[in-house]
């Protein structure tokens, strides 16, 4: 295979393919590489939530706000089912620290224009059932939303094959050519495809195609173990997240020096049910490099936490527990944008437990960079040299 | 933490039988199972069993669990049931939930006898109350003892479909149709036979193309295939009925090999993804044993033997048996089992449990 195209995109997780599609739509030539199958990374081992609370007022809501827009009449754009809803989202606080917390953030992102309120433990217990009697309360918003990520990177896919991309699997970028600092293409398992652009969206597995473009880029493998329970009658009110969920995305630092194991795995509460009725049950949030099991430990932690925070949950089975790899950066937003010292090479990894929220807007924002120039936000915050 | 030496998933006949196997050897073992009867599909067949005298033949199904339960108590075999193991870590703990906790268990060893699932069919009307897999139906005849319908349809002829068209009539419902995709039956004869003489109407080359009703199953229209399996239009048939019942196969449930990582390997006559194993029926886990229909659709009988097999390996590889006596013994289980796999249908099986054992003792790749 010896090919050539406008622009290379590596990586089929939920970025990658939202990027093939977007610029496909704006008539770009585009080639994307998988090195397994599509949604083989953190796209096909996550959680299935569209939670907009979570983001910090600024950039990062705005860009997950967008996304919601563009959600909502997503799957009649992409042709394909991918088990959109908007069901509205809470995050459960447990500790008065929590609510003070919780408040200043809430403070800030109403005055972004986000509907978002402060439950107390009563009003929340209207809106989820077996929520423990000593919580302080919820956040609520209705503006949450969840959704099928497998279906979702298949949809983004499938749709920018008809507009012409073509999506080459199971073969894995090599290396990336280059002459004079300036990209010509990259080699793969299967030949070389020539490309004057290349854009990496290899998530977790960013740093090491950036490496081969003689770039450093601080990205980290960060894993999340995540547990099913068996199908049952609809029982999670939409999106749940704990504050202390928050708490440990914002701030690593806490973690390490708690004694407590649960904190030491930045275990938090992420709770949604898909739509065959099985409860997902998240998530710990740890540096273990590349690996991927499940440790019984970290099993135990989340259903320590989860059933301490919705005792309801005790009497459901679990039928089943995986892990994913998310790409963690310092600041909790991605790297997007060309890079300086490689002409053509452009990055767009790093979203961390963000990257199913923000598909739609990161595809935006990409082929608006790459074809304009500019795009509607501020992307200042997701250059690289942030880092320095 | 608990530990055992053997940690058994699954108490069906195969998972039972490898127990036995063990305990017998002096192993210690604990088997688990998700339900909270062991005994697996066993218990709901209360038809006589085939092969030699060895294979129990002449005894019914229901008759086995419970000789086999009595064995396994004798030999003081722990059973934990109402326990769904979700996930084996890595140094061979078993999570598995017992009275609403997450618990774990320390093995040396680990069997996979989960078994099979029943094949799904898509049709129009399909999620109508009334449609049902042949096995659910079974259950309600022979252990819940309520009838799940006054006039059924059976869709596949398969041996499933022949037994439990046979005992829903035994049991007072009337089969008003035995619908086959293929030109002819797929199960045994001497059930065919049975079917036949009760007069149930035979469909062969047919499928069902829409099943109507108001809030339940209400009637069916069935339609003929051409040699393409392409429905032919003006063919279709309209046959009232309170129930469909679905046996279009089995496949195997392999969650939990896949989660530990065994090889797979794809055999249609076996059930489609199976794990590949040796004529240990170690998988290519080293310590991970499969038996039973995990390892390839078959029936009870060689469930039996395959799970006799694993657990003789495995008291074999713990040291409780020397190589001679191991070998003596897995050489009775494999003449049985070769008794077993003849005649029309077991030669293909055979043949492809053949490819599978080779595949992952180093032979070629297939498929």
């Amino acid at each position: 295979m010896n090919k050539t195209s406008e622009i290379v995109i590596i990586g089929g997780g939920v970025i990658g393919t939202s990027i093939a599609y977007n610029l496909s739509k704006k008539g770009k030539k585009v080639i994307l590489v998988e090195k397994g199958d599509l949604a083989f990374g953190a796209s096909g081992s996550c959680d299935q939530e569209i939670i907009l609370q979570s983001k910090s007022p600024g950039v990062h809501l705005q860009m997950a706000m967008r996304s919601a827009e563009i959600y909502k009449t997503l799957e009649d754009e992409l042709n394909h089912p991918i088990e959109y809803k908007n069901t509205g989202g809470m995050i459960i606080i447990e500790t008065e620290e929590e609510m003070k917390t919780m408040e200043g953030i809430v403070e800030k992102q109403k005055k972004f224009g986000f509907n978002v309120e402060i439950l107390d433990r009563n009003e929340a217990a209207k809106l989820q059932g077996g929520l423990a009697e000593h919580l302080q309360g919820s956040t609520y918003s209705p503006q949450d939303a969840h959704i099928n990520s497998m279906e979702l990177t298949i949809g983004y896919a499938n749709a920018a094959k008809k507009l012409g991309a073509e999506v080459i699997l199971n073969t894995e970028v090599t290396g990336i050519k280059q002459e004079n600092r300036k990209i010509t293409g990259v080699q793969t398992s299967d030949g070389d495809i020539d490309s004057e652009i290349v854009i990496n969206c290899a998530g977790a597995w960013a740093p090491a195609i950036a490496q081969m473009a003689g770039i450093n880029i601080p990205i980290q493998p960060r894993r999340g173990q995540i547990i099913i329970t068996e199908e049952v009658p609809p029982y999670v009110m939409g999106d749940i997240l704990s504050a202390r969920y928050i708490a440990a995305k914002y701030n690593p630092d806490i973690l390490k020096n708690s004694n407590d194991p649960g904190i030491k795995l930045g275990v938090g509460l992420a709770l949604s049910q898909m739509e065959k009725g099985n409860i997902m049950i998240g998530a710990t949030r740890e540096f273990v490099g590349y690996d991927t099991s499940v440790t019984r430990e970290g099993i135990k932690e989340i259903l320590k936490y989860a059933t301490r925070l919705v005792p309801g949950i005790r009497d459901l089975n679990i039928i089943r527990v995986f892990a994913g790899l998310r790409p963690y950066t310092p600041d909790g937003l991605p790297v997007i944008g060309f890079m300086e010292n490689v002409e053509g090479f452009f990055m767009a990894a790093g979203h961390e437990g963000d990257g199913i929220a923000l598909a739609p807007v990161t595809g935006e924002i990409v082929s608006d960079l790459i074809i304009d120039g500019k795009t509607f936000i501020d992307d200042s915050v997701f250059d690289i040299k942030r880092f320095n | 933490m608990k530990n055992t030496q053997v940690a058994i998933i699954g108490a069906g006949p195969a998972g039972l039988a490898a127990a036995i196997e063990i305990a017998s050897a002096g192993g210690k073992v604990t088997l688990f199972d998700e339900n909270q009867k062991p005994g697996g599909q066993l218990f709901k067949q209360i038809h006589k069993f085939f092969g030699s005298r060895e294979h129990k033949a002449g005894t019914r199904g229901f008759r086995i669990a419970e000789k086999l339960l009595q064995d396994t108590e004798e030999l003081g075999v722990e059973v934990l049931l109402d326990s769904p193991v979700y996930n084996v870590f890595d140094n061979f703990t078993v999570g598995y939930i017992n009275s609403n906790k997450e618990q774990a268990l320390q093995a040396e060893k680990i069997i996979l006898a989960t078994g099979a699932s029943e094949n799904a069919l898509a049709f129009p009307g399909g999620t109508l109350p009334g449609v049902m897999g042949a096995g659910a139906a079974q259950t309600m005849i022979n252990v819940n003892r309520v009838l799940p319908g006054k006039e059924i349809i059976m869709i596949g002829s398969g041996n499933v479909g022949l037994i439990v068209s046979y005992q829903l009539m035994q049991a007072g419902a009337d089969v008003v149709a035995l619908v086959e995709a293929a030109s002819g039956i797929g199960g045994y004869g001497v059930h065919a036979g049975k079917i036949r003489r009760a007069g149930v109407p035979l469909y062969t080359s047919h499928t069902v193309k829409d099943v109507v009703g108001e809030n339940c199953v209400e009637e069916a229209v069935i339609v003929e295939l051409d040699e393409n399996w392409q429905q032919i239009e003006g063919t279709e048939k309209h046959i009232k009925a309170d129930t469909i019942c679905v046996s279009v196969g089995l496949n195997p449930l392999t969650e939990l090999a896949r989660l530990v990582g065994c090889d797979f390997t794809f055999i249609p006559a076996l059930g489609g993804h199976v794990p590949e194993h040796d004529k240990n029926m170690e998988t290519t886990v080293k310590g991970f044993y499969v038996a039973g229909d995990i390892s390839g659709v078959e029936e009870a009988s060689s469930a039996m033997e395959e799970g006799r097999l694993a657990g003789i390996a495995c008291a074999e590889s713990l040291g409780l048996y020397d190589n001679q006596k191991a070998s003596e013994l897995k050489q009775e289980v494999w003449t049985r089992l070769d008794t077993l796999r003849k005649g029309p249908f077991g030669q293909k099986r055979k043949d492809e449990k053949d490819k599978l054992i080779k595949l992952a003792e180093g032979g070629e790749q297939i498929g």
